[in-house]
This record gives C-alpha cells, structure tokens and sequence, in this order.
C-alpha cells in the first residue's frame, strides 16, 4: 500500500507533467478538448478534470504554443481542434531534454 | 450557436440553466469571445454526452457539469486573459478598469497597475476641485522646505506653486498614465510570450 507522502508527490508529478504531456499528445495528432482528456487518459493514466484542462489549453494558447481550428461535424456542433505551434514544438523539445536529464541524474 | 437537444425536460433544463451561467460568466468579453467559449463549452458536453449514451440524459449531463466546474470558476481566467487583450486593442477605460480588477490576483504587477488606476481617476477630479477651490488644491511649498500635492485643509502657511497650471498638468498626467497602464499590460503580454518561446516553460 502506498503512502501519502507518495500518493502526493505523483499527484504534484503528474500535475506539473500536464503541460509536457498535452503537447506531447497535440504534436502527434490534433485534438479537440474531450478527445484530449480521453488520450492524457490512455497514453499517461492521467485522469484530468475539465477545469484544470482548459485554463492549461488557454495559457498555452494565449503563450504562442498551440494554435486552434473549428471543424464542423454533421451534428450541427463544431469542434475545436487545438494543435501545438512551431515555437510549442521547440518548447517541448526542451521541456523532453529537461525530463530526460532529470531522468537520467537519478537512475 | 445550436444548442444541445433533450428528450427529458428536466435535463433541458439544468443545461440551459448551465449555459445561462456561463454566458452570464463571459458577459463582459467581445461577442465573438464569448460565442467562442461558450461554443466549446458546449461542444465539450455534447462529445461527452455521446461518449456516454445512455436511456438516461440526466446522469451523464450532471456527470459532465461536475467535471466541468462551476462556470464562473473554470471561465474566469479565459475572461481575465481575453479582457486584457481587448483593453490594450480598444484603449477603453471601462475594458481596462475591468481587465485590472479581472487580474488583480495574477501578480504584484497588477496590483501596481490598479493603484496607479485610482490614481488616474483621483487627477481629473483634483483638476476640478482646483476650479471650485483655487486656494486648497495644488502643489504647495511650506515654510519648512517641505511640499504637498493635492487638497490641503489649511493653505495658511503654504505657497501654492502652480497656479491653474494645475489643470492642464492634472490632464496630462492623466493621459500619461493612462498610457504608461496600457503599455505595461502589452509589455507584459510579449515578455511572457517572449520566455516560453525561448523555452523556459520546462515543465520540471
């Protein structure tokens, strides 16, 4: 059974891990928000409330990260794609170097 | 924008009741910004209604809205963001008043800005009370060296310096601050856009 203590520290681990992994999964593919929370879901086991996605998909977009495009669907209901920018891709880039030399200091 | 269609009423109605919070969140956006949030707040529960089908509309409905987060939470930084945007395009006080309020939370910078906002306002009101009354109202110098700037009660042992200079400068200042608040919040826009172009948004 696992401790608090860790149960907290992976909870602050995946929350500061957010940003990386939404660009991660935005460079692969364009995402519209639900479909976002369904692949951090899958790809990272990270089960991220609506409220905590969007203002995230704001200040990235608001920063020059990502960029966003309304596709109409046959329901009448548009969706909004959102995918990550040429400056985004260059900040994940750095953001995986930055895990990786973590990473690689403490195995 | 087409809204979501309900077979139960009693679903239709905690989801208009829903959206009418939200529109009633961005109110004070451009139309276009708030046709935008509230189009992909909207998108959002109809992809999970449909992820969720069911006989039952209410469960999932209420199932999204909790995830969602009361709409004046989860909307305000969008509102604080998008108002800053439009008070430095549009150079309108009221958007700027609001866009200062909106932020006054995000940091000491804002705060700064905002008391230099009442300080805007306090200037043009001193510029009239110079006309009503000419001898409290200045830029004094005392006996002892020491200088006051504004309503003093008693002007007995103070010179005024300025005369009705006083207003056009009043005016002036006014402007200028206006201005210098304008200038900081776009400052501040490329400053943050600046870093994490140059990376330091490093998640870790």
């Amino acid at each position: 059974m696992k401790n608090d203590f860790l149960n907290n520290w992976q909870s602050q681990l995946r929350k500061g891990l957010l940003p990386l992994c939404a660009l991660y999964i935005l460079e692969k593919k364009s995402c519209y928000g639900y479909e976002l929370i369904q692949e951090l879901k899958s790809v990272f086991g990270i089960d991220v409330a609506e409220g905590t996605l969007y203002p995230l998909l704001i200040r990235l977009m608001r920063d020059g990260q990502l960029t966003h495009k309304w596709v109409e669907q046959p329901s009448g209901i548009p969706r909004k794609y959102y995918s990550v920018s040429p400056p985004g891709k260059k900040t994940l880039k750095e953001m995986k170097s930055s895990l990786s030399l973590l990473a690689s200091k403490v195995k | 924008m087409k809204m979501i269609s309900f077979k139960e009423i009693s679903a239709k109605r905690v989801y208009n009741s829903y959206m009418e919070r939200c529109k009633k969140a961005v109110r004070t956006l451009p139309v276009r910004d708030q046709e935008e949030c509230l189009m992909e707040v909207n998108s959002h529960i109809y992809e999970f209604l449909t992820d969720h089908g069911s006989e039952d509309e209410m469960k999932p409905l209420l199932d999204v809205l909790d995830r969602l987060g009361s709409p004046e939470e989860t909307l305000k930084e969008i509102v604080a963001s998008k108002k800053i945007d439009q008070a430095t395009r549009t150079y309108n006080p009221k958007h700027l008043f609001q866009a200062l309020v909106l932020n006054i939370s995000n940091g000491v910078t804002y705060l700064i800005l905002f008391l230099l906002y009442v300080l805007l306002i306090c200037f043009p009101i001193l510029a009239i009370l110079k006309i009503i009354r000419p001898d409290q109202v200045g830029y004094f110098t005392s006996d002892k060296g020491t200088f006051s700037f504004g309503y003093i009660s008693t002007p007995d042992h103070a010179k005024e310096l300025l005369g009705y200079w006083f207003i056009p400068i009043m005016f002036a200042a006014t402007v200028g601050i206006y201005l210098v608040i304008i200038f900081a919040l776009r400052l501040l826009r490329k400053i943050k856009i600046k870093n994490n172009q140059h990376g330091s948004q490093t998640g870790l």
